[in-house]
């Protein structure tokens, strides 16, 4: 295993690899959530993360993050295994996770002053507040805020210590269309400046518009691993000949490859 | 780098602080509470003789009774309510994926509420001194000792508690029950002399009993060594509920 971690380490250092999975496995008691995964993010790279819910991306991304002790398989972010040396890795990336609450009763500035407060150089806390529709909104308290507002609240959060690294757990769940675009316009200029992101996201209109590549996991198993372009092809395979069109949106091949779930219908409703 | 620690750990304080504060409960409790019943029972029993003849007064044993009381409302109902309620919405989560971890903010909010029992305490001496004349005659040395032992008890007890509640309406439930009957039936409210025989059976299997005894016992003056039984069962229980609830948060998953 220790072999195994160095050869690794060397390889990144070579090819700027900055984030590398092999061979991921983890089980919540008798559930296999991720088996056998592997993938790797270069810098400046977009990776999105897609499948089905279930499928494992969470889990996923959580093992990359170190929040989560994968069974087998080894991670390295920034050359270090993230359980081992999270505090130093967190100086470089920075994470929008699924699910997250802050305590109610604090006020959007004070959050913004307790995380900048963790990093030795943070990023401009107030200068982002009116980038992101918050300034108005800095005296109030947690609770009060919209899910936009919080959505958008988790994202300044993730940017705090000037990543270079940034995860995001579907991003934009929640959001109207709107805000969705202004988003994708921050991660452009983010990632501009050199930033990785990993991306987890339902949505295909938004990994067309930000990946540079797909890994696509389906009941915790590895599908694809590869560029967009790479992602068109292997759909070719997967679906009837006469379905599948070279410049069809990633959403439409996309939902032809997915399993498909039992539609609702209205007996019993109406 | 140790200044950047010390502002770093100095800033979150005072944002649990101020959350305490918010959150009106801890405050109003730790603070507040024991202030009222100080007077309430002041202003109807008075402040005579405990016994006739006796040196001791009614205020000189309610002082350190309601001291267990104001380590009560910290170490079994703003602490772990703080601690569940982070765990059950994942706020611990979100602080493990940055520099700092989840410890960073246990650490303040334990701080917090100790200064808050701290604080509760003094405006209590400071009232009692101020109202009534109490008469602090242990030494400030075993004073110390015995409240730092009795804060223990108290905070790994509502530890235990959060780890032995899967959610946190369960160790609300667990920490409501205890803290109250508890404080009724302790002696923290009101002397336990004055309960019938069968109360002070039930009493004496109340870990705050042991707390409220000891408190009672060195601020009228006695060494920490003519209370041995009570430093002997609270160090059990404090090192007990540490390391069951250490035990427990081994075996579950924080995430």
């Amino acid at each position: 295993m220790k072999n195994h971690t160095d050869v690794l380490i060397r390889k990144n250092a070579m090819s700027q690899i900055i984030v590398q999975v092999e061979h991921l496995n983890l089980s919540y008691k008798n559930v296999r959530a991720v088996q056998d995964v592997s993938f790797a993010i270069k810098s400046g790279e977009v990776l999105a993360v897609i499948g089905s819910n279930g499928s494992g991306k969470t889990s996923t991304i959580e093992c990359v993050e170190g929040l989560r002790k994968p069974d087998r398989g080894s991670v390295l972010v920034f050359g270090k295994e993230p359980r081992l040396h999270r505090k130093d890795i967190y100086r470089k990336i920075g994470v929008q996770l699924q699910e997250t609450e802050y305590p109610a009763k604090i006020r959007v500035e004070e959050l913004c002053r307790l995380f900048a407060s963790f990093y030795e150089r943070p990023a401009d806390w107030e200068h982002l507040l009116p980038q992101l529709n918050l300034e108005e909104k800095k005296r109030r308290t947690v609770n009060k805020l919209s899910g936009g507002e919080k959505q958008r609240l988790s994202v300044l959060l993730a940017l705090m210590g000037r990543p270079k690294l940034l995860i995001l757990d579907e991003l934009t769940t929640g959001l109207d269309p709107e805000v969705r675009q202004n988003m994708w316009s921050t991660f452009r200029a983010v990632r501009e400046n050199g930033v990785s992101i990993l991306l987890v996201s339902h949505y295909l209109d938004e990994v067309e518009a930000l990946a540079d590549k797909i890994l696509y996991l389906e009941k915790g198993r590895q599908q694809f691993f590869g560029s967009k372009q790479e992602f068109r092809q292997w759909t070719k395979g997967q679906i009837p000949p006469d379905q599948w069109q070279e410049d069809l949106p990633l959403e439409k091949l996309y939902l032809q490859i997915v399993p498909k779930t039992e539609s609702i219908t209205m007996e019993g409703i109406l | 780098m140790k200044r950047f620690a010390m502002k770093k750990f100095m800033l979150t304080c005072w944002i649990e602080f101020l959350l305490l504060v918010r959150n009106f409960f801890g405050f109003f409790f730790g603070l507040i509470f024991p202030l009222m019943m100080l007077i309430l029972f002041g202003t109807i029993f008075g402040n005579s003789p405990i016994a006739p003849g006796s040196e001791l007064r009614m205020m000189d044993l309610s002082i350190p009774g309601y001291s267990v009381m104001v380590m009560g409302v910290a170490g079994l109902m703003s602490f772990p309510l703080t601690l569940a309620e982070c765990k059950e919405k994942k706020i611990y989560k979100r602080f493990d994926a940055t520099p700092v971890g989840k410890k960073h903010m246990i650490l303040a909010q334990v701080t917090v509420n100790l200064l808050l029992t701290a604080l509760g305490i003094a405006i209590l001496l400071c009232a009692g001194e101020f109202l009534y004349q109490v008469q602090l005659q242990g030494s400030i040395f075993a004073i110390v000792t015995a409240g730092l032992l009795s804060i223990a008890a108290m905070f790994s007890m509502g530890f235990f508690f959060t780890s032995v509640g899967k959610d946190a309406k369960l160790t609300h439930l667990l920490c409501y029950l205890f803290y109250f009957i508890m404080l009724f039936l302790s002696g923290a409210t009101m002397p336990a002399m004055l309960f019938p025989e069968s109360v002070r059976k039930i009493s004496k299997l109340l870990p705050m009993t042991y707390a409220v005894d000891l408190m009672q016992g060195i601020f009228s003056g006695d060494s920490l060594g003519m209370h041995g039984k009570e430093l002997l069962v609270l160090g059990i229980l404090t090192v007990s509920f540490f390391a069951l609830g250490a035990l427990l948060y081994t075996r579950r998953d924080w995430t």
